[in-house]
C-alpha cells in the first residue's frame, strides 16, 4: 500500500487502557471511578477511549468543558459526564439538554445555569478551593454559593449532587491540609443545609496513595493512560501499562564521513565514518525540541541518541555501522517492553511530566487503535 | 466497536474545523494581511525571481490554506510543504499554485503527487527511480527537484552520490519521463563560515548537475535566514518559512528589526478571579507562593493547547494592557496569573503573545521562557485553539 505521508503513528492499546481502568477501579472500590478524557483523552482520542473506560468499569467521565461533553453525547455515549471549566460564553443550555453534570465554582455560573435550565433540573457539583488556587470557590465565597444552591435545590430548580475539590500534590502534609479544608467546607455546607449525595477530591495521585481522600468517587486521569503521577514510581511499578506508543519509520539512511555536521547549528559532528538515519518526527509532532540533547529513539532493538537539534518535521540518529534500512520501525515512546523509552523518560528529558508528553502528540500523528473490543 | 485496528483520520483541527460557537476562549487570531506584507517584504529584500512560502505543519500552526492564499497574494509564486498529504490538502482546497514536497514514506504514493501537479523533492537515486516509475504509470512528465546535502546531514544526496543521481536524472529527462525543475539544499544556519562552505558545496553540486546535462530552472538553497543575510545563497528562489509568519530566525534580531510583523496573536480568557492572602501556594506542587495579598486570574489555556509547561513561572502575558507573569505550574488546561493589586473580570482577554509593537509579549519571549525557539511556540499550538482570521 502506498502512502501520502511518512509514517507517524500513535498506536493506542485499548486493552492496556482497560487494564489500567480495571486496576485503578479495584484500588478505590467501593468508591466509584470517573475517568478523565479531557484534552482529547490526553491525546489518545476521546471517543474510543471514553468507550473503553466505560467497558472497563468507569461509571462516569470527566471532560473539562461543555463542547467535549457534547462531542461524547453526539457519539452516542450516555454515561454520566462531568464538565467544570466554564467561561461567560459557555453554552449551559446545551449541556443541560444533554444531561451533563456541571461543576460550579462561582455564583455567576450557578445563576447562568439557572437561567439556561428551561424546564430541566440540572445536576451540579459545587467546587471549593482547598489550596490549589485555581478554580473553586474561596473559603470566603463558599457559604454564599452553598446557600444559593441549597435554596434552588429545595425549590426543585436543580439538583445539588456533589461537593468536590482538587489537590495540589505539593506534599503529603499539604494534601492532608487540603483534605482537612475539604472536610471543613463540607461541614460548613451541611450547616447551610446542604446534603451531598456525593463527595469527590482525589485524582490519580491521591487515588493511589491517599485512601482518606477517596470519598464516593475518584477521578483518574494520567494513571488510566498508564503513566505515573509520581516522581518516585513508574507506571510499571504501579501495575499500569502505558496505552500509547508513538512510532515512525526511517525515511532515509546515508553513509557520511567523520566530521559531518548534523542538523541546525551543526551542534553534532560525526566521530567517524557512520550512517545517519532520518526519522520523520519533529517538534510539530510533539517531539519536544528541548529534549534533543538527552533523548533517544528505539530502532531495530537498540536505542540511539538524537544527533543534533530536533527540527520541525524530523530528527537524525547516528546509527554507526548498525544495519538500518529505509522503512525500519522507530519508536519514540511506548510501554517500554521492547526497550523503547517511556513517556516518563521523555518527560525527564524534556524537563516536564508524562502528561505533557502524551497530551501534546501532534495532529499529523495518526491515531491507530488496537484491541478495540473488550476481551 | 469493530474488531481489529481502527484508524482515525489525522486531519488538522485548525482552520475550518467545526468549532462550537459557545466555548472557552482559546483563540489564535491570525492577521492574513500581515502574511502578505511579510512575504512582500522578504521577496523585495531577496530580489529573487521566485519565492516559495513554506506552509508545512499546517502553516506552522497558522492554518495552511489561508496562509497559502495570503502568501500568494503577497507575491509568493511557490508553496512548500513537507509531504504529499499536505500538498494534496492544498489542492483539495482549490489552490493551484506550484507546490513542492520533500519528505516521503518508503512506499510513497508519488503518482498521487504527480497527478495533482505537485513537484517532488528527491533525496536519493531510489526515490528518483520511484518517481520515474510513477510518472510512467500516470502517463505524465514528473517534475522533480533533486535535493543535495551540502552539510546539514538530514535529507539530500551526499556529495559522493551527486554524479550518479544527476546522470540518472539526465537520462530520465532525455527519455521524457521526468523534468528536473529544481536542484536544492538547506542551510544549517551555523554561522557565516558554514554558510559559505554550504554555498560552495551547492555550487559544486550545480556544476556536477551541469556536467551531467541537468539544467534546473530553480536553484534554491536559502530559507528565511539565508534570504535575509546570505545574498550568495539566494539563487533563483528563496524558501520563506518562519519569516512569512513574521518571526525572526535570528537570536540577535527581532521581527521589527527585520521589518516583519508577527502574524499570530494567542488569546485565552479569564475564567475566574480570586483574592488570596500572602503565602498562598498556586497550582500543582506550589512552585509559586504569593508574596503579598494578591488577585489571581485563572486562564483557560494549558499544555494540552501547546502552552509549554517549562514556561511556568517565567512566561509573560498581557491582561487589559498590563504585563504579568505566568505563576505556578502550567496545567493541562489552565494556568494562573498573579496580578498583584490589579484585578480583572471573568471574560477578559489574556494575550500570551502577539506583535510586541502593540505592547503585548512576543513569541520570542515565550521561546526563551520555554528554552526553545519561536518556531516551536507557534507550531505546537493545539487543536482546541480556534484559528480566527479577522479581515
Amino acid at each position: 500500500m502506498s502512502a501520502l505521508s511518512p509514517t507517524r503513528r500513535a498506536v493506542i492499546d485499548l486493552e492496556a487502557f482497560r487494564h489500567n481502568v480495571r486496576t485503578l477501579a479495584a484500588v478505590v472500590a467501593p468508591a466509584e471511578t470517573m475517568i478523565a478524557v479531557k484534552a482529547d483523552a490526553y491525546g489518545h482520542g476521546m471517543v474510543p477511549v471514553a468507550r473503553a473506560a466505560l467497558e472497563a468499569g468507569a461509571t462516569s467521565l470527566a471532560v473539562l468543558d461543555i463542547p467535549a461533553a457534547l462531542t461524547l453525547r453526539d457519539a452516542g455515549i450516555d454515561a454520566p459526564l462531568f464538565a467544570w471549566l466554564h467561561g461567560p460564553r459557555s453554552d449551559f443550555a446545551a449541556a443541560i439538554a444533554a444531561g451533563v453534570d456541571l461543576g460550579v465554582s462561582a455564583l455567576w455560573q450557578l445563576e447562568a445555569i439557572l437561567a439556561a435550565r428551561g424546564a430541566s433540573r440540572p445536576r451540579v457539583h459545587l467546587k471549593v478551593d482547598t489550596g490549589l488556587s485555581r478554580n473553586g470557590a474561596s473559603v470566603a465565597d463558599w457559604p454564599g454559593l452553598v446557600r444559593r444552591a441549597v435554596e434552588v435545590d429545595a425549590a426543585g430548580e436543580l439538583r445539588l449532587h456533589a461537593a468536590w475539590s482538587h489537590l495540589a500534590d505539593a506534599s503529603v502534609e499539604d494534601d492532608e491540609a487540603a483534605l482537612a479544608r475539604f472536610r471543613e467546607a463540607v461541614y460548613v455546607a451541611e450547616g447551610e443545609g446542604a446534603r451531598f449525595p456525593l463527595l469527590h477530591l482525589a485524582a490519580s495521585s491521591a487515588g493511589l496513595r491517599m485512601p482518606a481522600a477517596h470519598f464516593g468517587l475518584v477521578r483518574f486521569g494520567i494513571a488510566a493512560y498508564g503513566v505515573s503521577p509520581f516522581d518516585d514510581a513508574t507506571g510499571a511499578d504501579l501495575g499500569l501499562i502505558p496505552a500509547m506508543t508513538v512510532e515512525s519509520e526511517v525515511a532515509s539512511v546515508k553513509r557520511v564521513p567523520a566530521g559531518h555536521g548534523v542538523s541546525y547549528g551543526l551542534t553534532y559532528r560525526t566521530d567517524g565514518e557512520t550512517s545517519l538515519a532520518l526519522v520523520p518526527l519533529g517538534y510539530a509532532d510533539g517531539l519536544p525540541r528541548v529534549a534533543g540533547p538527552r533523548a533517544s529513539l528505539l530502532l531495530n532493538g537498540r536505542r540511539f541518541p538524537i544527533a543534533g537539534r530536533v527540527a520541525m518535521d524530523q530528527v537524525v540518529l547516528d546509527v554507526g555501522d548498525h544495519p538500518v534500512a529505509v522503512g525500519d520501525r522507530v519508536v519514540m515512546f511506548g510501554p517500554g517492553g521492547e526497550g523503547e523509552p517511556t513517556a516518563e523518560e521523555w518527560a525527564e528529558w524534556a524537563k516536564t511530566i508524562g502528561d505533557e508528553i502524551i497530551a501534546r502528540v501532534g495532529h499529523r500523528v495518526q491515531r491507530v487503535y488496537r484491541n478495540g473490543s473488550p476481551r | 466497536m469493530t474488531m481489529g485496528d481502527a484508524v482515525a483520520d489525522a486531519e488538522p483541527l485548525g482552520a475550518g474545523a467545526g468549532t462550537p460557537p459557545a466555548m472557552l476562549r482559546r483563540e489564535a487570531r491570525i492577521d492574513l494581511a500581515a502574511i502578505s506584507r511579510n512575504v512582500r517584504r522578504l521577496r523585495d529584500l531577496a530580489g529573487t525571481p521566485h519565492a516559495m512560502a513554506v506552509v508545512k505543519a499546517d502553516g506552522y500552526g497558522h492554518g495552511a490554506e489561508p496562509v497559502a492564499r495570503a502568501a500568494l497574494a503577497g507575491g509568493a509564486d511557490w508553496l512548500g510543504v513537507v509531504d504529499i498529504a499536505e500538498a494534496l490538502r492544498l489542492r483539495r482546497a482549490g489552490i493551484d499554485a506550484p507546490v513542492l514536497c520533500w519528505l516521503h514514506a518508503r512506499d510513497a504514493d508519488f503518482g498521487a503527487a504527480l497527478d495533482a501537479r505537485v513537484d517532488v523533492g528527491v533525496s536519493s537515486r531510489d526515490q528518483l527511480r520511484e518517481v520515474a516509475a510513477a510518472a510512467r504509470g500516470c502517463g505524465v512528465v514528473g517534475f522533480v527537484h533533486v535535493k543535495v546535502d551540502t552539510g546539514l546531514g538530514r535529507n539530500g544526496v551526499e556529495e559522493t552520490g551527486w554524479r550518479a543521481v544527476f546522470e540518472d536524472a539526465a537520462a530520465l529527462e532525455a527519455e521524457g519521463v521526468l523534468r528536473v525543475r529544481g536542484v536544492f539544499s538547506h542551510l544549517a544556519n551555523a554561522g557565516p563560515e558554514e554558510d559559505a562552505r554550504q554555498v560552495a558545496a551547492f555550487e559544486r553540486a550545480l556544476s556536477v548537475a551541469g556536467d551531467a546535462g541537468v539544467r534546473p530552472d530553480l536553484r534554491h538553497l536559502a530559507s528565511t535566514a539565508g534570504a535575509i543575510r546570505v545574498p550568495e545563497s539566494r539563487f533563483d528562489l528563496v524558501r520563506l518559512g518562519i519569516g512569512v509568519y513574521g518571526l525572526s530566525p535570528f537570536e540577535d534580531a527581532t521581527s521589527a528589526d527585520l521589518g516583519l510583523t508577527p502574524v499570530l496573536t494567542l488569546l485565552g480568557g479569564v475564567v475566574a478571579v480570586k483574592r488570596v492572602p500572602a503565602g498562598t501556594g498556586v497550582s500543582y506542587g506550589y512552585s509559586y507562593r504569593t508574596t503579598a495579598r494578591a488577585n489571581l486570574a485563572l486562564v483557560s489555556l494549558g499544555y494540552a493547547d501547546g502552552i509549554p509547561r517549562l514556561a511556568s513561572n517565567r512566561a509573560p502575558v498581557s491582561i487589559n494592557g498590563r504585563r504579568y507573569t505566568v505563576t505556578g505550574r502550567v496545567a493541562m488546561d489552565q494556568f494562573v496569573v498573579d496580578m498583584g493589586t490589579d484585578t480583572c473580570e471573568v471574560g477578559d482577554d489574556v494575550v500570551l503573545f502577539g506583535d510586541p509593537a502593540t505592547g503585548v509579549p512576543s513569541a520570542d519571549e515565550w521561546a526563551d521562557a520555554a528554552e526553545t525557539i519561536n518556531y516551536e511556540i507557534v507550531t505546537r499550538l493545539g487543536g482546541r485553539i480556534e484559528r480566527r482570521y479577522p479581515s
